[in-house]
């Protein structure tokens, strides 16, 4: 590529990123790499050169990413070896002159020389002298962005009896029962005759599920307090993160749900993760947690073993959940405007899959975003398969 | 440290041209951001919070890559100064002075580093074009 200017570049080389063969071939390190290819443009472009190939350009960035990461282990080692835990200015220059041993440098044959006074030292003060001062193009941050980890306190702190006796009170505290275990006696009984037909997998991974209803539905229940009163704002909003692009919706506060869209599409729909989530805000809203879950309970898990197994279940639990779904037609109408997947219960199992490899939390948005707006039209064909 | 009162004035002088060294290194902005060079010496595992010694690095950066760069340079040129003959858009090319591949690894052999570009992808419709003159 042989672009003059260098605003280009760096959106350019951020996206056409290559793998490469370096140790650096993280994703992690996306961030620094591009802002190394600008610094190397810029001082090449002092240097002389006009233009780069984007090729040499990455190259030579991960070569004085390369270059900055031995130096820095010489050092450390350096340091290290005289019994230090900080490196010293002497460890640096000692780590340069074994970088630039092989090209040699003044002095460097000298038996009795002194660091300070080896040749490299004379050559970087000399280029310091006559090098032109480029600032950096960009205003960076301080990197990488360290998260605030909140701690949660141990036993002794929060004043509670540890469960056991074998447990010491300066552990941390456990997590709340119900995020691990399943909620009421006749939602056990129904769970317990279904788990007796899966696998141990399959099982699991509705156990999973539940729990992690289990704790947004507490989180939900926390943070919506007015119940149905939320309803209209919720609406409109949800109406608005349809109508829009959901990657430019505004970010959510602690305890919010991103689809609460959901209540649209929630009652027919119970083949997706989403509904789980979705199911948690509605049940708050509407206020009837057990009866819900219980009844979604074997929705849930059927949805897992197989589609046919569960049709008539399905159907009850549809026939129990149409009141509900009173408002939101026009969503539904303006859902099947967009691209219309009309796949059939194998992308389920995909997503299913695939819910459990997804670390990444803004993919997991997507998905979830992808998923709302495709939802009515992959209701409308089971309906129709029904 | 030897208290050899003969080596002392030379070790006083060596200390005070190194932090006076130190000190225009302050004033001396080098081009490589101190917090790109600051993560990958963490990423290293050097603790330093002298901010003069990450400008030290930063400047032994910036100093190895004009070197290459002046390197490749001279090597783009030389061979534009062969190439060129009496056709006006290899004057008018003269101009352009493009940061290849090829004089980028002609010039990191020279210190150790040996980067391998190819030649070409057979499925490239523009295969076995000159390099110097091919858009990547």
């Amino acid at each position: 590529m042989n672009d003059g200017g260098l605003e280009n570049r760096k959106e350019h080389g951020k996206s056409q990123k290559q793998s490469k063969s370096s140790k650096f071939n993280s994703k992690s390190d996306d961030f620094a790499l591009a802002i190394a290819k600008v610094a190397v443009a810029q001082v090449c472009e002092s240097v002389g050169f006009q233009s780069f190939q984007n090729s040499a350009l990455q190259t030579l960035s991960d070569i004085i990413v390369q270059y900055i990461y031995s130096v820095g282990k010489t050092a450390n080692i350096n340091a290290n070896l005289a019994g230090r835990v900080e490196a010293n200015v002497l460890d640096v220059f000692q780590g340069l002159e074994e970088l630039g041993s092989g090209l040699g440098f003044a002095g460097a044959s000298d038996a009795d020389r002194c660091v300070v006074n080896s040749g490299i030292v004379r050559d970087i003060v000399h280029y310091v002298g006559d090098a032109d001062d480029i600032q950096f193009a960009y205003d960076v941050p301080q990197f990488p962005v360290v998260k605030e980890w909140k701690e949660t306190g141990s036993f002794w702190e929060k004043g509670e009896e540890p469960p056991g006796e074998h447990i010491p009170n300066w552990l941390p505290v456990f997590p709340d029962p119900e995020t691990y275990a399943a909620q009421s006696s006749e939602g056990n009984e129904t769970m317990s005759v279904l788990n007796g037909e899966k696998s141990e997998l399959a099982s699991f991974e509705t156990k999973m599920e539940r729990s992690l209803l289990n704790l947004q539905q507490r989180f939900a229940c926390n943070g919506n307090e007015g119940g149905s009163s939320r309803d209209g704002g919720d609406a409109g909003r949800a109406r608005e993160a349809a109508e829009s692009n959901p990657y430019l919706a505004a970010p959510l506060h602690f305890g919010e749900k991103e689809v609460e869209v959901s209540p649209v599409v929630l009652p027919v729909k119970l083949s997706n993760e989403v509904a789980l989530r979705n199911i948690v805000s509605e049940n708050c809203i509407v206020g009837n947690h057990v009866s819900v879950l219980e009844t979604f309970a074997p929705a849930i898990e059927a949805m897992k073993s197989g589609f046919h197994d569960s049709e008539n279940r399905q159907k009850k639990v549809l026939h129990n959940q149409r009141p509900m779904v009173h408002f939101k037609i026009e969503t539904g109408k303006k859902s099947l405007g967009s691209a219309p997947n009309l796949n059939s219960q194998k992308k389920d199992l995909e997503k299913i899959a695939s819910w459990f490899g997804n670390d990444n939390e803004k993919y997991d948005k997507k998905r979830r975003a992808e998923k709302i707006l495709k939802e009515p039209m992959e209701n409308c064909q089971e309906l129709a398969q029904l | 440290m030897n208290h050899n009162p003969q080596s002392d004035d030379g070790k006083h002088d060596d200390d005070t041209a190194l932090s006076d060294f130190l000190a225009s290194l302050m004033e001396y902005t080098p081009t490589i951001p101190d917090e790109l060079v600051e993560h990958y010496l963490a990423k290293s595992g050097v603790q330093c919070p002298d901010v003069r010694l990450i400008r030290l690095v930063a400047v032994a950066t910036q100093k190895f890559v004009a070197e290459v760069a002046s390197d490749a340079l001279q090597h783009c040129k030389a061979r534009q100064a062969s190439v060129v003959k009496d056709k006006r858009d290899k004057q008018q090319k003269d101009k352009r002075l493009i940061l290849t591949m090829e004089d980028l690894s002609k010039s990191l052999r020279e210190y150790g580093v040996n980067v391998k570009h190819q030649e070409y992808f057979a499925d490239s419709p523009s295969t076995g074009i000159d390099p110097a003159s091919r858009d990547e």
